[in-house]
């Protein structure tokens, strides 16, 4: 009877956020966490009081004992928190310039105090002045299928430098701002040996590992506000005080952020079943086209090549110059832009950021991995998304800028970062994002991963790619994919598509590419064509155009040799085409395993030039200018620059005397 | 009337000078191209007999430049330090050569001398030379104090919005060109007193360069304006006409340089026009 009570009870604490569906026509997860909250925002001393009402269920087969929390805003109390460590920030010296989450009750479905039980721990970096994650030993384990409710009352001060959260003014941007279970990863799950807590510390460069969550949030704060949230409005009432209360609610998405700002103008636009909002700067008001049509984009072109984007809603913000330290996150059904008043038309930049930022909800909210430690699946595929959508709409070669003195595409601008960078070798991309070396992470994470990935659509083929995606999103939406599983994805489905044609899988490509740290450089060292005799001329090898030398006794045959040579340690197969002086264009396939290979050619004819991959598909060649190679090299651009140069520096120099 | 009728004289003066301004035009290669040529020589060579030129022929390709690796490193190394050199010379010559297109175009000046040109220069250089450095000191100063110091003002007050942001520096850029068309007068007639009268002493000529201006202004900031506006107009034309055009043949890039230098010796054209106008303008004032 006493337990029928307290399942009762439970019932009706719980009722508003139970498995009733209001955003989505069906659960898309296990719903294995949720969170009913009730905050209010004081504008002035710029904390946010919150009643939180939360629950975990034991999913796994493990007695679970405790249960870990983060407590994000902790990482700005501090200069020696590991966030301000990483990051070289410091918080500031006076108390409003703090960030920092307090717990002022916490019990549990029983009732039971559970301060007593509280810990900080930092197991990233035995960091005890950092206090970003909470540990409660629960007093009553958690059995299998049992859940675990948590009532807390807790208060947050947000930081005063916006570092993805915090204020600046009358400016809110307010993630990572409630208490927030980390995953329970039952033995098994992302290939782990044994079950436990995944619950990072507040990273510099990482902070997104949740489950699927149910979200009911009832936001208070002064009506002049305008409000943007990860959250679907059910529900806003004046409160008569001056104050409104906003309630959201979000189904199934991995964290719950808003943003609140006075200065807000609020633009609505639809796609299909998504109602979209922009909030954004009234004099930014010549870009809301911009802005609508870059994630209209995304949202055609990953729905097309990957998978549905479930949800009804979508917020994006575009934060005021004094929010800019918030510009360009994620939070699934909430993302900032980054932009600015007068962006030119041929910058593509806020497109880029908005298809980026957007992109995350398929690479990290529907497809949950871990982005503490496996960064390259989450901001590293997304890149490579981010890179084909943006090139797709706004230029193949132009897709960043499109001016008629320069342009610029997106996976360029990706392979400068890789092959520009002199710690391309420092690291490997199975890093946990903390551990990059020299400040390798971003270009590691994101834009090495996106040369890798584009340089498996060059070999593979792109239909082969959209396929492997689809596959992924079929096989993992909302759930926790780890950077083998999307390997398993990959060989599943070439050799489904291939065959064998690369192998029984391509485990291969990624050992070297993802998990190495080799480079790859195919070189073309040279090419002779040598006049021989007839007899020679028949012992013809490696030719593939070979005809009969008909009449060839009345013409000078020659023997071409081609020399190629791989200079890096990534082994690729790889196209060669040579050109010949009669107009005849022979394609050779080079598997790449060995460290050099000459095709040679008997015949009328002599080559021209030779180029290894001659479409560039191979974007993680960090040479292209070594990939080909002719006797008769085109100077024209060369001195077309330079005269150019000249010109320039000469206008300059006329300006400098008045 | 008066304004036109400056610039009419000095029009047909300005083109009595086309040797001076050959001279300094010449001069601007050569010094340019010590800079530009081993460039173009290590840049060359850096891409061999490669056939990843094609990648250039629609402009700039930036993986290009990063895929020649520790050469492009040189290269941006080698620019950097020609550039800064070329800036200092392109600086003293051009002040240098100055005082010789300042003489050559006064209306006691007879025929075209070269000799007579460098001797003017020379003659005037360590004047010209402080002028030059005073009034650059004085722009600088104005422009921190009608530009820097407002919009630092205005964007550490308490949520600026963007638009007040930008209408702030339309207004204090618009204020500060409306200034340095003074200060350019001052600067034109103090250098051109400096030539008429054969005396040295920068500070007497800045002074009547003041005296100057303000004695005249109404004609001497309209002639100014009219003719900046034009050389802000032909500036114009040329960014629009010269970086979009992207020649394939050998034959086109030449007349594209050919093109270039032209525009560049009209461009020198105008800025002597300027400072005869200045100067007929003084002579007329005297008579």
């Amino acid at each position: 009877m006493k337990n029928l009570l307290f399942v009762l009870i439970c019932y009706l604490v719980f009722l508003p956020y139970s498995p009733a569906q209001i955003v989505l026509k069906e659960p898309l997860s296990s719903r294995q966490t949720g969170y009913n909250i009730e905050a209010s925002l004081d504008p002035v001393a710029k904390k946010i009081k919150g009643d939180m009402k939360a629950f975990w269920v034991n999913r796994s087969i493990d007695i679970v004992q405790n249960v870990e929390l983060h407590l994000y805003l902790n990482a700005f109390s501090n200069a020696n928190t590991t966030f301000n460590k990483e990051s070289g920030e410091k918080p500031g010296n006076k108390d409003s310039e703090f960030g920092w989450i307090n717990i002022k009750y916490i019990t549990d479905n029983n009732g039971i105090d559970l301060i007593p039980f509280m810990q900080y721990i930092s197991t990233d970096d035995n960091n005890i002045a950092d206090k970003s994650v909470l540990n409660i030993n629960l007093p009553n384990a958690a059995r299998p299928g049992d859940t675990v409710y948590l009532n807390i009352k807790f208060e947050s001060k947000l930081p005063s430098r916006i570092i993805r959260t915090g204020y600046s003014g009358d400016y809110f941007f307010v993630a990572q701002w409630f208490p927030k279970f980390g995953v329970y990863e039952p033995a098994g799950m992302r290939y782990s040996t044994k079950g436990g807590w995944n619950c990072h510390q507040f990273h510099r460069n990482s902070e997104f590992y949740s489950n699927h969550s149910v979200y009911d949030v009832k936001i208070t704060l002064p009506k002049e506000y305008v409000v943007g949230s990860g959250g679907m409005l059910i529900n806003e009432k004046d409160n008569g005080d001056g104050n409104k209360s906003s309630t959201y609610r979000a189904e199934d998405i991995v964290d719950f952020a808003w943003t609140a700002w006075p200065g807000y103008a609020v633009y609505k636009d639809q796609w299909k079943h998504v109602k979209i909002t922009l909030l954004s700067p009234p004099e930014r008001k010549n870009q809301v086209i911009r802005q609508f049509q870059a994630v209209k984009n995304a949202l055609e072109y990953l729905e097309a090549n990957v998978g549905p984007y479930p949800w009804p809603y979508l917020t994006f913000a575009d934060p005021p110059a004094k929010g800019g330290g918030s510009g360009g996150m994620e939070y699934t059904t909430l993302f900032t832009s980054e932009s600015f008043y007068g962006v030119p038309g041929y910058l593509h930049l806020p497109e880029m950021v908005t298809i980026h930022e957007f992109g995350h909800a398929y690479f990290m909210g529907i497809l949950a991995s871990n982005e503490f430690e496996e960064p390259w699946l989450d901001e590293g595929v997304n890149t490579f998304w981010e890179g084909r959508i943006v090139d797709h709409y706004y230029g193949i070669n132009s897709g960043l800028i499109d001016n008629e003195l320069f342009k610029l595409s997106d996976k360029s601008m990706s392979r400068l970062s890789y092959v520009g960078s002199e710690s391309r070798q420092a690291s490997s991309n199975s890093e946990f994002s903390w551990n990059y070396p020299h400040g390798t992470y971003g270009m590691m994470s994101y834009n090495k991963t996106a040369v890798i990935l584009n340089t498996l659509m060059g070999i593979v083929g792109e239909a082969t790619m959209n396929e492997i995606f689809h596959e992924y999103y079929k096989r993992w939406a909302f759930k926790h994919p780890s950077g083998r599983d999307f390997i398993n994805v990959v060989n599943d489905v070439v050799v489904r598509l291939h065959g064998y044609k690369f192998g029984p899988d391509m485990n291969w490509f990624f050992d070297q590419t993802i998990y190495g740290t080799g480079i790859c450089d195919y070189k073309v060292s040279g090419f002779f064509n040598g006049k021989v005799v007839l007899p020679e001329a028949v012992m013809v090898r490696n030719d593939s155009l070979q005809k009969p030398l008909s009449g060839s006794d009345s013409v000078s045959v020659y023997k071409s040799v081609v020399e190629l040579e791989r200079a890096g340690e990534v082994i690729l197969p790889v196209e060669v085409l040579i050109h010949f002086s009669n107009g005849d264009n022979v394609n050779e396939l080079w598997d790449g395993k060995s460290r050099f290979k000459d095709f040679s050619y008997t015949g009328n004819r002599k080559i021209q030039w030779v180029k290894i991959d001659p479409e560039y598909k191979i974007k993680m060649d960090v040479n292209y200018i070594n990939n080909s190679l002719t006797d008769e090299p085109d100077r024209v651009p060369v001195r077309r620059l330079t005269n150019k140069l000249i010109s320039f520096m000469q206008f300059f120099i006329t300006f400098l005397s008045l | 009337m008066k304004i036109f009728s400056a610039i009419k004289l000095s029009a047909f003066r300005s083109l009595k000078t086309w040797k001076g301004v050959l001279i300094v035009w010449l001069l601007s290669l050569i010094l340019v191209s010590m800079v530009a040529l081993p460039i173009k020589g290590v840049f060359k060579s850096g891409l061999g007999n490669s056939m990843i030129t094609e990648q250039l022929k629609q402009g700039i390709n930036l993986e290009v430049f990063t895929d020649l690796g520790t050469t492009f490193k040189g290269l941006v190394s080698f620019f950097k330090t020609g550039l800064f050199m070329a800036i200092v010379i392109g600086f003293l010559l051009n002040v240098f050569l100055t005082g010789g297109l300042f003489s050559a175009i006064k209306s006691s000046a007879g025929k075209f001398s070269v000799a007579e040109f460098f001797s003017a220069s020379a003659k005037n250089f360590w004047s010209f030379l402080v002028i030059l450095l005073i009034i650059s000191a004085i722009i600088l100063f104005l422009g921190i104090l009608i530009i820097v110091i407002p919009l630092v003002v205005v964007g550490q007050a308490d949520g600026p919005t963007e638009g007040i942001m930008m209408k702030t520096a339309l207004i204090t850029f618009s204020v500060f060109f409306l200034l340095l068309v003074v200060m350019l007068l001052v600067a034109d007639y103090a250098r051109a007193w400096q030539v008429l009268n054969d005396k040295s002493g920068y500070f007497r000529a800045i002074g009547f360069g003041f005296k100057q201006t303000f004695r005249t202004f109404f004609f001497s900031y309209s002639l100014m304006l009219i003719l900046l506006l034009f050389q802000l107009l032909y500036g114009w034309l040329v960014l629009s006409i010269l970086p979009g055009i992207t020649p394939v043949s050998g034959i086109g890039v030449f007349l594209l340089f050919l093109l270039s230098q032209l525009m560049l010796i009209i461009k020198i054209m105008l800025k002597v026009l300027r400072y005869g106008s200045v100067t007929t303008m003084m002579e007329q004032k005297r008579q």
